[in-house]
This record gives C-alpha cells, sequence and structure tokens, in this order.
C-alpha cells in the first residue's frame, strides 16, 4: 500500500509538472493560435538555466553559480523567456505551419547546443552537480517527494489561476479576436504583433516553469530530455485535453502521461512472457491509436474550449457558446 | 498465462532438482528497465532474461525462483524514471537492471534508486559522470555498471595504433555521452603512445549521408581511422569514408564487434580493420557463456551490450544468492564484493556454474565469477576493469589477434599517464 502511495505521488508529480508545460502551449495555441513546435526548447531553456544557476561549481562545464533555488528558477524562467524573445521576434510574422517549423528548427537547434557545447551544457552528459534544494533537511525519501509535490501543485495552481483570469480578462479576448480573424482585430486598433510575442514569450516562461521543475525532480538534465518526443507528448496531451480549455489541458496530461505510463506497466503485468519483449512497441502502437482515435472523433478535445463574454459588468462565468473553435 | 507459466517454471524446478523443490514455492522479482523498443535494446534485454531463466534453472536464487519484471524505457528519461519508480514501488524489487543510456541510468539513480535504498546494476552506462557521483558518496554503494570499456577501450586503441605503426589516426565517434567520452580519452592516450589524432568529428544518429563529416576526417589525411560508433551509422560512414578514398586501416570500438557492421561493410574492406573488447580470462569456463548463447539463439553473442547485460544480471543474482533472503537491496549491493572476489573459487557463466557458487557461497565462501565480459572486478565507485582482447572479422565472425592480460592492460594504461 505504501508503495502504491509513493508511486501515485511520483506520478501525480511528474504529471503536474508536464501540465504547467502543456497551460504554456495553451495560452500559445489555445487561445492564440500559435503553432509552436519547439516546445522543448523552451522548457530545456527552463530547466539548463535553473540547474547551470542553482548547481555547484563544475571543472567540466559552464556554470555551478550555486544561487539559491528560487533565484535559479526564476532565472531559468527568464531564460527561457529571452530565448522565446529573440525567437519571436525573428519568427511570428510566419503564420501556421511556416511557423510550426521555424520553431521545431529552433528546438532541435537548442538540442544539438545542448549536446555539442560541452563547456556550457556538459555536452552529452549532462549538467551535473546539482542538489535538490531542501535535500539535507528532508532527506530524500518519501516525505522529500510529497513535499515537493505539494510546492509543484501549488506552481500549477498559481499558473492555472493566472490564466484562467488572463482568459477572462480584456487581453484574454483580444488573444482570441487576434487567433480568430487577424485582419479584424487589426482594423479595431490592435497591434496583434505585439500582442503575438506577448502571449508567446508569457506561454514560453510557463514552459521554462515547468523544465525547470523537471530538472529539480530529477536534479539532472541532459540532451535526451529535450528530444522532440517531449514536444510531441505535450501536443498529444493538449489536443486530448481540449486546446482553449485549461481544465482540459490539465485533464488531457494527466489521461495522456497515465496512459503512458499505465500502458507500459499493464503490458509488463499482463502480457504473455513471450510477448513481453515487444511490449515497448506495442505500447508506442497503442499510444498512436488513441491520439488517432481522438483527432478522428472528437478533435475538439476531451474538454472544448469553453467561449466567456469577458465584457465588464457582464456575467463572466456564464458560457455563451460551446464547442466553437 | 502468466500463471500457467509460474505452474511450469515451478513443475520445471521440481522435475530437475528435486531435493530443493521445498525452497520453490516463493518468488522473488528483479526489475529491468531497459530500451526494448529500441533495435539494439532488445537483445540486451533478451540476454538478461537468458541469465535469468539459467538461474532458475540452477533452482533460483536466495531460496526462491526469480521472476524478471521487464520494463521499456523508450530512451526516455521520464518514461524511464517511471518504469524505474513503478518498479520500486509497485512491485517491490529490490535491485534494478538498467538502464542502457546514462541519460537515463542518471536520473533513475538520483530520484528512485538512491533514495529508495535499491541496488541498480546497469549493463551499458558508460558516462564517467557515475564514477564522479560515486567518488563524492552520492551513489550509497548502490551503484553498479559492467561496462568497462571506455577507458580500457580507448587504451587499446591506442596501443593498436602503435603496435601495427600507424603514426596518424583520424577519428570519427558517436555523439552521445559514450562517444564524447570516448573521443576526449583517444585524444590523450593516442597522444601519449606516440599517435597524432588528425581530427576528431562527431556523427549524429540517422543522417541518411555523412560525407561531410567523413570529408572533414579525410582532410587531415591520416594512416589509419578509429570508429567509436554504433553499427547503422559506422557502415554508412565508413561506406562514404572508403567510397571517398579513405584508408582500410581501421581501429573498431567494440561496439560495432557485430555480424551486421560485417555483412553490410563487406569482409573484403575489413581486412586490416581491428577491433578492441573486453576479453574472458584464459580458462576452460570462459567459453561457458558463449557456447550458452549459441545453442539458445542460434548466433554468436555479438551486438553491443549483449554480454554486459549478461554479467549485470548474472551478478545481481549472485549477489541476491550470496545476500540471503530477504535482503535489503543495500545488502545485495554490500554482496556483490562476495561474488567478484579475486581470491574467490571461481565459477563459470552459466548453470553449472551458478550451482557451484550457490554451494560455496552456502559454506560461507566467496567466489570469483567469470562472466561473459572477463574476470569482472569493481572498483569502489561501482566501476569494473577486465582483461582486453584485439580481434578481427573473420568469414564467421571475430577472431581473436592477441589477448591482453587484466595485469598487462593496467600496466599499459599506467604507462599512458
Amino acid at each position: 500500500m505504501i508503495g502504491v502511495i509513493s508511486y501515485l505521488v511520483f506520478f501525480t508529480t511528474v504529471a503536474a509538472i508536464l501540465s504547467i508545460a502543456v497551460l504554456g502551449l495553451n495560452l500559445q495555441w489555445g487561445n492564440t493560435g500559435l503553432f509552436n513546435g519547439g516546445v522543448v526548447a523552451s522548457f530545456g531553456a527552463g530547466a539548463y538555466g535553473t540547474l547551470i544557476l542553482g548547481g555547484a561549481p563544475q571543472e567540466s562545464h559552464f556554470g555551478g553559480f550555486g544561487l539559491a533555488y528560487p533565484l535559479a528558477l526564476l532565472g531559468g524562467m527568464i531564460f527561457a523567456g529571452l530565448l522565446a524573445w529573440v525567437v519571436g521576434v525573428l519568427t511570428l510574422r510566419l503564420r501556421h505551419d511556416y511557423l510550426a517549423i521555424a520553431t521545431f528548427g529552433v528546438a532541435v537547434a537548442f538540442e544539438n547546443v545542448a549536446r555539442n557545447a560541452i563547456w556550457l551544457t556538459g555536452g552529452a552528459q549532462g549538467v551535473r552537480g546539482f542538489e535538490r534544494p531542501l535535500r539535507a533537511e528532508l532527506g530524500d525519501g518519501f516525505l522529500y517527494n510529497l513535499i515537493f509535490l505539494v510546492a509543484v501543485l501549488i506552481a500549477l495552481w498559481l499558473v492555472f489561476l493566472f490564466l484562467q483570469r488572463l482568459t477572462v480578462s480584456p487581453f484574454g479576448r483580444m488573444l482570441r479576436a487576434i487567433r480568430e480573424d487577424e485582419t479584424a482585430a487589426r482594423s479595431l486598433g490592435k497591434a496583434p504583433d505585439r500582442v503575438r510575442l506577448t502571449a508567446f514569450v508569457t506561454g514560453s516562461v510557463i514552459m521554462g516553469l515547468s523544465g525547470g521543475l523537471y530538472g529539480t525532480f530529477y536534479a539532472f538534465i541532459s540532451p535526451q530530455d529535450v528530444l522532440p518526443i517531449l514536444t510531441f507528448q505535450i501536443w498529444a496531451m493538449l489536443i486530448v485535453g481540449g486546446a482553449g480549455n485549461n481544465a482540459g489541458a490539465i485533464f488531457g496530461t494527466f489521461l495522456i502521461w497515465g496512459a503512458w505510463t499505465f500502458s507500459g506497466w499493464a503490458l509488463a503485468r499482463f502480457a504473455p512472457i513471450e510477448a513481453q519483449l515487444y511490449t515497448g512497441s506495442i505500447q508506442f502502437v497503442l499510444i498512436g491509436f488513441v491520439i488517432v482515435g481522438m483527432l478522428l472523433w472528437r478533435p475538439q478535445g476531451l474538454f472544448p474550449e469553453r467561449l466567456v463574454v469577458s465584457q465588464p459588468g457582464a456575467n463572466r462565468d456564464k458560457p455563451q457558446a460551446e464547442g466553437l473553435t | 498465462m502468466r500463471k500457467s507459466f509460474y505452474v511450469a517454471a515451478f513443475a520445471l524446478g521440481v522435475a530437475s532438482l528435486g531435493s530443493e523443490a521445498q525452497a520453490q514455492d516463493c518468488t522473488i522479482k528483479v526489475g529491468a528497465a531497459l530500451p526494448t523498443s529500441v533495435d539494439w535494446g532488445r537483445p540486451i534485454a533478451e540476454v538478461a532474461q537468458f541469465a535469468v531463466d539459467q538461474v532458475n534453472d540452477a533452482g533460483g536464487a536466495a531460496g526462491c525462483q526469480i521472476e524478471m519484471v521487464l520494463r521499456d524505457t523508450q530512451v526516455d528519461p521520464k518514461v524511464g524514471v517511471d518504469a524505474a519508480k513503478a518498479l520500486v514501488d509497485l512491485e517491490g524489487v529490490n535491485v534494478l537492471l538498467g538502464a542502457v543510456s546514462s541519460g537515463v541510468s542518471m536520473p533513475i539513480l538520483n530520484s528512485v534508486t538512491v533514495p529508495g535504498g535499491v541496488m541498480q546494476m546497469s549493463c551499458c552506462s558508460s558516462s564517467t559522470a557515475f564514477t564522479k557521483l560515486a567518488a563524492d558518496g552520492k551513489t550509497n554503494g548502490l551503484w553498479y555498471r559492467t561496462f568497462a570499456t571506455t577507458a580500457v577501450q580507448s587504451a587499446m586503441g591506442a596501443k593498436v595504433a602503435a603496435d601495427q605503426g600507424w603514426k596518424t589516426v583520424a577519428v570519427l565517434y558517436k555523439n552521445d555521452d559514450w562517444g564524447q567520452d570516448m573521443a576526449r580519452l583517444i585524444e590523450a592516450d593516442f597522444a601519449a603512445a606516440g599517435v597524432t589524432v588528425t581530427g576528431s568529428v562527431a556523427i549524429n544518429d540517422a543522417q541518411p549521408s555523412y560525407r561531410a563529416e567523413v570529408t572533414d576526417a579525410l582532410g587531415g589525411q591520416p594512416e589509419a581511422l578509429y570508429l567509436a560508433l554504433y553499427p547503422t551509422e559506422g557502415t554508412s560512414a565508413v561506406r562514404e569514408w572508403l567510397s571517398l578514398g579513405g584508408t582500410q586501416n581501421m581501429i573498431l570500438a567494440n561496439s560495432l564487434k557485430s555480424d551486421e557492421f560485417r555483412e553490410n561493410v563487406g569482409l573484403q574492406y575489413l581486412g586490416n580493420a581491428f577491433g578492441t573488447d573486453t576479453a574472458s580470462p584464459r580458462v576452460e569456463s570462459a567459453d561457458a557463456f558463449r557456447a550458452a548463447y549459441q545453442e539458445r539463439f542460434g548466433s554468436e553473442p555479438n551486438g553491443p551490450g549483449l554480454a554486459n547485460s549478461y554479467d549485470a544480471a548474472m551478478i545481481t543474482l549472485l549477489a541476491m544468492e550470496a545476500a540471503g533472503k530477504d535482503a535489503s537491496g543495500a545488502d545485495i549491493a554490500a554482496a556483490v564484493a562476495k561474488v567478484t572476489d579475486p581470491n574467490g573459487i571461481p565459477v563459470s557463466a552459466d548453470t553449472a556454474g551458478f550451482t557451484a557458487a550457490k554451494s560455496v557461497l552456502a559454506g560461507g565462501g566467496t567466489v570469483m565469477y567469470q562472466g561473459a565480459t572477463g574476470n569482472v572486478r569493481f572498483d569502489a565507485n561501482g566501476d569494473v576493469s577486465a582483461p582486453a582482447v584485439v580481434w578481427s572479422f573473420t568469414d564467421e565472425g571475430t577472431q581473436e589477434v592477441e589477448y591482453v592480460s587484466l595485469e598487462d592492460v593496467d600496466a599499459f594504461i599506467e604507462s599512458l599517464k
């Protein structure tokens, strides 16, 4: 029983960390319509930033500034934001698939820099010398994981609240206006380019927070953590959960990550012994089926976007139309 | 299905070893987190299961039958760590075999096995970062790996180059932690042996062509080429190398000791190619693994990590036997020294060897496991050293060119410093 609880705490921690990244993507894609194919670049920037700033000095690579943990995490987020700002200024004039390709390229470039710039990132061996905060006080057993989970859930809750407020604010309405018809938004005197950049950078900072927490939890980050598969996973979570719906994004994360890990567990436990070697491949096929099925039969996701009227004075939470995207 | 398997395994145990039958009504789980969804990962898992089967044929370990619970890591750190955590928490394993990539093994070690007091034995993680971590006292003695080859491999490469009289060598290396380590060590070792490295070029996985990289390496006009690559990329790179007029003088890391590489490049181009590997000791029992493997799988155990994976599983199971029933992960980790004791009684790597080891350990003795990668011996950081061999390709597989004993390996590495 203790084992089950311990595992659930662990699972929830990882799922909650990934949820934060999915929320960041939801701001970019769900609300603003920015097709970010380079989620891992922001995620990785946050993780590398946090670990390099917060780790102990290393002779083999740059960094190890040993900053207090909150500063290191903040630094990772700022780094993710700066990277997103540079990328955004260069690429946000692109639309849809062009933007996706450009941002995907940035993510691949990020991974390659992490892999090859050994002096900076430790190369393929990853960043070393990072200690989980408060490890000395709490040990690193179940108690630590529990407290870490609470911290992650608080972070998730804050991000969720922030985005919920943002969505119903006039700014959120402007994001949707730009998503639906940029020319019309421009005709009303809005500045789509600046707003898109703001949304892109904000979403990336949130992904950076997710990456920072991820690196903290494992006390390690290497180029293997920032492969394109992560972008794919985060997109799958958002699509299944429902783009444009923050609660759906979180639900989708738990569902997909749960399916991803549970299928592995179930296959290891119940598959016949001679098929054990192939469960890894079977698992990939199953996950592919879930995503394709979702796209075929419920493309708006499990929790479709709920459009709200965000005029001052109106009842903010009252849904006006459902299922519109 | 599973139940019938237990029944079958149980019946087998009863039938073959009647006297130990009363001890067989229990099962101990061993965790394995290996990348079974990757082409080269599946044989690594297969050979670990093979070792478990052999041990079960010998009546199991610590008085129980052994069940290996295998989880796929997908070479994804998140998935691997989750699999390891599930194995520890849900299956209750005390020992974990894996992972293959250092980038997966490291977060497992940091966040699952060390906090959970579980022994972790990797077949193939080569990163020097583990040595540093262990030296800093952060692994609590729970970490071992049977991958001896980074330091030995590069030193033996230097020896081959020096022996063959090749003065200039270009290096192509796999662009991951293992390859980057190799490139760094080779640079130092070759220079110490008086061989100039004209160029060291990283090879990224899964590129359609390596023309640019190979041209770069050819630029220094080397007399020989060192390849620290896996078979797929190795084949592509060598084909381009030869078609651009590169030399056939080659030194190969043990990862290229594969039939796939030999067949796809063509034996006629590999006449002057010398590989290095860690070796079995020169005793009769050392062929046990090779013979048993051939009987089971119908081919030579050639391929990255196979021998290492077998030894990782076997040493773990021996240590479980030595630690006895209901031992914790730390107890089992501590018992590894008892089964890899240089002064112990030698045991071979097969069912008979395990049976022999059981009686020695039951009598309070220690054993020296003579495994598939050799006379395995761990140092304080969980790193392993072993004798080495220089090999070349033949029609059937590989043949030994030169055997270098553990003392000679140590002496040669010392001479390079």
